[in-house]
C-alpha cells in the first residue's frame, strides 16, 4: 500500500536514529491505558454541563429548580452561584481580549452555541445528564455574526459591548520596506481572494477533568487530558484563588490532541471547583456532541491578495489583507499571527505588506490546529504560485523552481524577520518530482481521451515553523528532570507529555545513546506538576525542538557526573571510562570498572567518596532554550517566534469525477524533511498520520454555519477520513538537520497536514482549469467541487441534443 | 433477564452475561449503554467512548462473536449472551514460560522478543502475559499511537479473522471501515492486521 524509498533506518537499537518499537504501546494494545476517564476514584460524583442551544443570546434567566429535584443529583451550578468563590479570569492571547474578564460559566450572554451555561453533578452520569437536560434557560435572541467580514461592518452586532473595538479583537500590520516599488516594476500583478475554512482537530479522545479536593492539606489534584499541566495549573490557580504549589495536575493517558487540547477551557475551571466545593471527586468527559461544539476550532481565514511577478514568473513584492474569524474569541491564539509572518513560504520574497484583522464571531473560540496560521498561509502562496504559472506560461514546478530560497541561503532571513534554519527545497522537490515520474504524469494527461473523469497534477513545498516561542506567551524552551535511584533505575520527568507522539520511546533512545544505560532501565514518568520542572506543555511540534535537547543535556550532564564520581574512585581520567550497560568501565584495557551500583552507593550513602566539591545524589536538571527565536520586534516589527522548519514537498495526481464531484487521488508522493530523524518509524507514522488529517481537511471535514450558528453536531455530518479515503501514499524523507540543537530534529507532528489543501487544490483546477473552474476555497468536498463544475459547465451554454 | 425496582423506584433489571469467559451478574437500568456497563460497572476500561451514535468504533467488542459498537447495544440485550473485550485477548495457547532475565532485580524488557515465536493456534485464551497474535503485530508494525482507537481496531480485527483467516486487503479495509484513527492514517493497522492473519495461518 506504501513504499517507502531511500532512507534506511538503523536496526531496532535503542539510540539516536535507530527504530525500536514502542514501548508504550504494549499498555494499549492490552487495554491497559489510562486515559482520564479510566482513572476511578471512590465516591466520583459526574458532571454535565447545560450548554447555549443559541449563538448570540442575553441570559434573561436560569431555573435550576427541577433539575436539582432529580435523584442522585448533588448541585446544579451557574455562573451567579460561583461568583463569590471563582475569580473571573481576563481574556489571553492578546491586549484587546486582555481587557475582558470570564467566568468559566456565561454570565449575561452567550456567544457560541455550546458554550457552558450551567453544570450538573450528580452521582451517575446518566443522572447528571438527566438533570442539565432539566435545567431550563430563557434566553433573548440576539443577532447573530458568522461570518468575519460582517462582523467588522460598521452596523454588526457586537459579542463584548465593553470592547471600544467592536468585533475586532486583533490587529497586525507589517510592510517591507519596499512593496510599492515591487509593485511598480511588476511585469505582472495577479489578484485574488482565497477562503480557508473552519475545521477542527477532532481527536479521538474527548476532552475530560477529574478533580479531588483534600481537605486535610489544602491540595487540589487534576487529572486532565491536556496538552499543558502547567498552564492548567495556571488559570486554576487564578480562577480558584488558590496558591499554585497547592495545585497538582497530573496528565493521564491523552488519546491524542492536534492542537485541540492546548490552552487552559472553562470546564478545567470549573470542574475543579465543583470537587473542591463538593468535597468528592468529580468527573466530566466530554460528548462528541459537545466536542464538536466547543474545541477551539481552526482555519477560517479571507486573504485578498495582491502579488507581484515578472515576466519569468519571478515573484517581487506580495500584499495582502486577512481576515480571520477568531470565533468568541475569549481565548486569542496565535493562528493570525503565524499566517502574518510565514505569507511567503518556501520563497525568496522580500518585499511584503500585510493588514491583518481577527473578528470576534459567534462561532466557538478559535485554537490551534495542527499547522496553525502556517496552514492557511501554505494554502494562499501554494495556489499563487500555480496561478502564476498559469500566467506566464509555465510549469508550476518551474515557477516554485525559480522561486525557493536558495539551497545555500540558510539561514535566511525572511521578510518578517523568521529565520528559516536549514532546507533544501529545489532538492526536495527534484526528487518528489523523479519518485512520481512528473513528465510521465503530464503526458499521460496530456494523452489521455477527453472524457467526464479528468486527471489534475498538482504540486507543493509546504514549511511548517515549529518551536513556537513569543513575548508574553512563554515557549521557546524545554525541561527535565533526570535521576538515577540508588538501584540504578533511571527516571525521567519531562516537562509535558505525549498525546501519541512517541515521545517516552524517543527519550529513552536519548537517554540510553548518551548515558549508556541499557533502555530497559530507564523509565519516563507521568507529567505531575509536583515532579516535572516546568514547560509551555505540548504543541507546536516543539518536543524535537526543544524538549528532546533538554532530555540530550540532562543525559549528558548525569552521564559526566557518574563517570566522574567512578573516576575518582578508580584513579583513571574521566575520558577513560564508559558507561556500558550496568556499569561504568575504562576503555583502557585494563577491566577496571565499578558498577552503577558501587556508584549509587557513593553517592547516595558513602559520600565522603565523592570527588571534592561535588554535591552527593544522582539528579539533574535540563534545559535547553532554543537560540533560534527572536522575541524583540526590531522597528519594523521583525522577529522569529519559531525555532525549526521543517518542510515536505508533495506531486499529488487526482482524478476529478465531473458528474459526482468525487476527487480520487490516484497518487501522492510526499518527501518529507523534518531533519535528524530520532526515530524513523516512529516520524514516519506521525508523518502519515499528518497526512491523513490533511486530506480529511481538504476533502472531507468542515464546520458548517448559518445564521443560527453552528449546524454539525456529530459525526454524522462531521466526516474524518476513514480507512477507505487515506490514498496509497509513495514516502521519502530527506534529513537536513537544524544547526541550533545538539540532535538537529525540526519536528514530524504538523507537516504532512498541510500539504493536502495545497497540492490537491492545484491538482484540481488543474483537472478543471479547461472548464474555467477556479479553486479559490476549502474544503473540496464533493458538492463543492461539483456545484464549481456546474456552475461552469452551465456558462458554458452547452448544445445540448 | 429480571425487572425489578430500585429503592427509588426505578426500573432495574438484572442480567447475567458471561464477558472474558467469566460469568457476570449486575442489576441494572434497563437504558445503560453496553459500553458503560462495560466500563463503570466491570470497570473493564479498555473499550473507549468516541461519539456514542456508532460511528468511530472506538467501542467496539465482540457479541456472541461480532464486532458491535458497543454504544449501540443495551446492557440488557447481552443478557444470557457472551463478550469478548480487549482485555480478554490473549495468547492463542497457553503462555510460554517466561526467559531468564539479565541483571539483578530483573525487569522486563520493553521490546517483545522478536526472535519468538508466535503461539501456535488453538482455543482464545483469557489474560496472561502474553499477548494475542493480533496485539504483536500491532506493536511490531507501529499500528499504535495514541492507542485511543486501539482496542476498537484489534476487535473488530480478530472479529473478522474468525470468520475470515486469510482476509484480502480490501476485507481488512471493509472490517475496519467503521473504525476511526485520528493519528495513524491506518497504513500500519492494516499492515499489522495482514500480518497477524499470515502468521496465525502459518501456526
Amino acid at each position: 500500500m506504501t513504499e517507502t524509498l531511500t532512507w534506511d533506518g538503523a536496526a531496532s537499537e535503542y539510540a539516536i536514529g535507530g527504530r525500536p518499537l514502542r514501548r508504550e504501546t504494549e499498555r494499549f494494545v492490552r487495554g491497559a491505558g489510562e486515559y482520564v476517564d479510566d482513572v476511578r476514584l471512590p465516591g466520583t460524583l459526574y458532571a454535565a454541563f447545560v450548554r447555549a442551544t443559541v449563538a448570540h443570546a442575553r441570559i434573561r434567566g436560569i431555573d435550576t429548580s427541577a433539575a436539582r429535584a432529580l435523584p442522585g443529583v448533588v448541585a446544579v451550578v451557574t455562573a451567579a452561584d460561583v461568583a463569590a468563590d471563582m475569580a473571573r479570569l481576563p481574556g489571553t492571547g492578546g491586549p484587546i481580549v486582555a481587557a475582558l474578564r470570564f467566568h468559566a460559566l456565561a454570565e449575561t450572554k452567550v456567544r457560541y452555541v455550546g458554550e457552558a451555561v450551567a453544570v450538573a453533578v450528580a452521582e451517575s452520569r446518566y443522572q447528571a445528564q438527566d438533570a442539565a437536560d432539566a435545567v431550563v434557560v430563557d434566553y433573548e435572541p440576539l443577532p447573530v455574526i458568522a461570518d468575519a467580514e460582517q462582523a467588522l461592518a460598521p452596523d454588526a452586532a457586537v459579542l463584548f459591548e465593553e470592547l471600544p473595538s467592536g468585533n475586532l479583537v486583533q490587529e497586525v500590520h507589517f510592510a517591507s520596506e519596499d512593496v510599492d516599488g515591487a509593485f511598480a516594476v511588476a511585469d505582472h500583478v495577479l489578484r485574488e481572494r482565497f477562503r480557508s475554512h473552519r475545521w477542527t482537530p477532532c481527536p479521538m479522545e474527548g476532552r475530560g477533568v477529574l478533580a479531588q479536593w483534600d481537605p486535610l492539606v489544602g491540595v487540589l489534584t487534576i487529572w486532565s487530558s491536556s496538552a499543558g499541566a502547567h498552564a492548567v495549573r495556571g488559570r486554576v490557580a487564578a480562577a480558584l484563588r488558590l496558591p499554585e504549589n497547592h495545585i497538582r495536575v497530573i496528565i493521564p493517558d491523552v488519546g491524542g490532541s492536534f492542537g485541540a487540547k492546548n490552552g487552559t477551557y472553562p470546564e478545567e475551571l470549573i470542574i475543579p471547583y465543583l470537587a473542591r466545593r463538593l468535597e468528592r471527586p468529580v468527573k466530566w468527559a466530554e460528548t462528541r456532541t459537545e466536542h464538536l461544539a466547543t474545541v477551539r476550532q481552526g482555519r477560517d481565514q479571507v486573504h485578498d491578495v495582491e502579488v507581484a511577478v515578472r515576466a519569468d514568473g519571478r515573484i517581487l513584492g506580495l500584499r495582502d489583507r486577512i481576515t480571520a474569524d477568531l470565533g468568541a474569541a475569549a481565548y486569542i491564539d496565535n493562528a493570525l499571527m503565524a499566517t502574518v509572518l510565514y505569507m511567503t513560504g518556501a520563497y525568496d520574497i522580500q518585499q511584503y505588506a500585510v493588514d491583518a484583522y481577527g473578528a470576534a464571531t459567534n462561532k466557538a473560540p478559535h485554537g490551534s490546529l495542527r499547522g496553525i496560521g502556517k496552514a492557511d498561509a501554505a494554502f494562499v502562496i501554494e495556489r499563487l504560485i500555480d496561478l502564476i504559472a498559469r500566467r506566464v506560461g509555465r510549469d508550476p514546478t518551474e515557477v516554485r523552481l525559480l522561486n525557493f530560497v536558495p539551497e545555500d541561503a540558510f539561514p535566511y532571513r525572511t521578510a518578517t524577520g523568521a529565520i528559516l534554519d536549514s532546507g533544501r527545497y529545489h532538492t526536495a522537490l527534484r526528487r518528489a518530482m523523479e519518485l512520481a515520474d512528473y513528465d510521465g504524469l503530464r503526458r499521460e494527461q496530456a494523452a489521455r481521451p477527453a472524457g467526464r473523469v479528468r486527471r489534475g497534477i498538482g504540486t507543493s513545498l509546504v514549511i511548517e515553523p515549529t518551536g513556537a516561542g513569543r513575548r508574553g506567551a512563554g515557549g521557546g524552551f524545554g525541561a527535565c528532570r533526570l535521576r538515577m535511584e540508588p538501584s540504578g533505575r533511571v527516571s525521567l520527568f519531562p516537562s509535558h507529555a505525549q498525546q501519541g507522539q512517541g515521545h517516552v520511546t524517543t527519550f529513552v533512545q536519548i537517554i540510553a545513546d548518551r548515558l549508556g544505560v541499557a533502555p530497559e532501565t530507564v523509565d519516563v514518568l507521568p507529567v505531575d506538576t509536583n515532579t516535572a520542572p516546568f514547560g509551555t506543555g505540548a504543541g507546536s511540534s516543539r518536543s524535537s525542538v526543544v524538549l528532546m535537547p533538554a532530555v540530550y543535556v540532562a543525559a549528558d550532564r548525569l552521564r559526566d557526573k557518574i563517570v566522574q564520581i567512578a573516576a575518582h574512585n578508580l584513579g583513571v581520567a574521566p575520558d577513560a571510562l564508559v558507561i556500558d550497560g550496568s556499569a561504568v568501565r575504562a576503555i583502557d584495557g585494563s577491566e577496571r570498572g565499578l558498577t552503577l551500583r558501587d556508584v549509587t552507593r557513593i553517592a547516595y550513602n558513602d559520600v565522603y567518596l565523592l570527588p571534592p566539591g561535588m554535591d552527593p545524589g544522582l539528579e539533574v536538571l535540563g534545559y535547553f532554550t532554543n537560540p533560534n527565536i527572536v522575541y524583540e520586534p526590531d522597528e519594523r516589527g521583525r522577529h522569529n517566534e519559531f525555532a525549526a522548519y521543517p518542510y515536505e514537498a508533495v506531486v499529488a495526481a487526482v482524478d476529478v469525477d465531473m458528474d459526482t464531484g468525487a476527487v480520487e487521488i490516484v497518487k501522492y508522493v510526499s518527501v518529507h524533511d523534518c531533519g535528524t530523524m530520532l526515530n524513523p518509524r516512529i516520524v514516519e507514522t506521525q508523518h502519515v498520520g499528518c497526512i491523513a488529517q490533511g486530506i480529511g481537511g481538504a476533502l472531507f471535514e468542515e464546520l458548517g454555519y448559518d445564521e443560527d450558528g453552528q449546524l454539525n453536531s456529530t459525526f454524522m455530518d462531521y466526516l474524518l477520513p476513514t480507512v477507505n479515503d487515506v490514498p496509497a501514499l509513495t514516502l521519502d524523507h530527506l534529513e537536513t538537520p537544524t544547526p541550533f540543537t545538539p540532535l538537529g530534529a525540526k519536528g514530524a507532528g504538523e507537516t504532512g497536514t498541510l500539504s493536502p489543501p495545497c497540492a490537491l487544490g492545484n491538482a484540481i483546477e488543474d483537472a478543471l482549469a479547461p472548464l474555467g473552474v477556479r479553486i479559490r476555497q476549502t474544503p473540496y468536498t464533493r458538492d463543492r467541487v461539483w456545484r464549481l463544475i456546474h456552475a461552469a459547465e452551465s456558462q458554458r451554454a452547452p448544445q445540448r441534443e | 433477564m429480571e425487572k425489578v425496582l430500585s429503592p427509588e423506584g426505578a426500573a432495574r433489571v438484572r442480567i447475567a452475561v458471561t464477558v472474558n469467559g467469566a460469568e457476570r451478574r449486575a442489576e441494572i437500568e434497563p437504558r445503560l449503554l453496553l459500553i458503560h456497563f462495560l466500563r463503570d460497572v466491570l470497570g473493564l476500561t479498555g473499550a473507549h467512548v468516541g461519539c456514542v451514535i456508532g460511528r468511530c468504533g472506538c467501542c467496539t467488542v465482540l457479541w456472541n462473536g461480532r464486532p458491535v459498537k458497543s454504544c449501540m447495544v443495551y446492557a440488557v440485550q447481552t443478557d444470557g449472551g457472551d463478550v469478548l473485550t480487549v482485555e480478554g485477548l490473549g495468547p492463542l495457547s497457553p503462555p510460554a514460560p517466561p526467559s531468564p532475565q539479565g541483571g539483578e532485580g530483573g525487569t522486563t524488557p520493553c521490546e517483545p522478543a522478536l526472535e519468538a515465536p508466535l503461539p501456535p493456534m488453538g482455543e482464545g485464551g483469557v489474560g496472561g502475559r502474553g499477548l494475542h497474535p493480533l496485539q504483536q503485530a500491532f506493536w511490531e508494525a507501529d499500528a499504535v499511537e495514541c492507542g485511543y482507537c486501539t482496542a476498537g481496531m484489534l476487535m473488530a480485527a480478530w472479529g473478522l479473522l474468525r470468520q475470515n483467516p486469510t482476509p484480502t486487503d480490501e476485507e481488512i479495509k471493509q472490517a475496519i471501515s467503521g473504525n476511526l484513527c485520528r493519528c495513524t492514517g491506518y497504513r500500519n493497522i492494516v499492515a499489522a492486521i495482514r500480518a497477524a492473519a499470515a502468521a496465525m495461518a502459518e501456526a
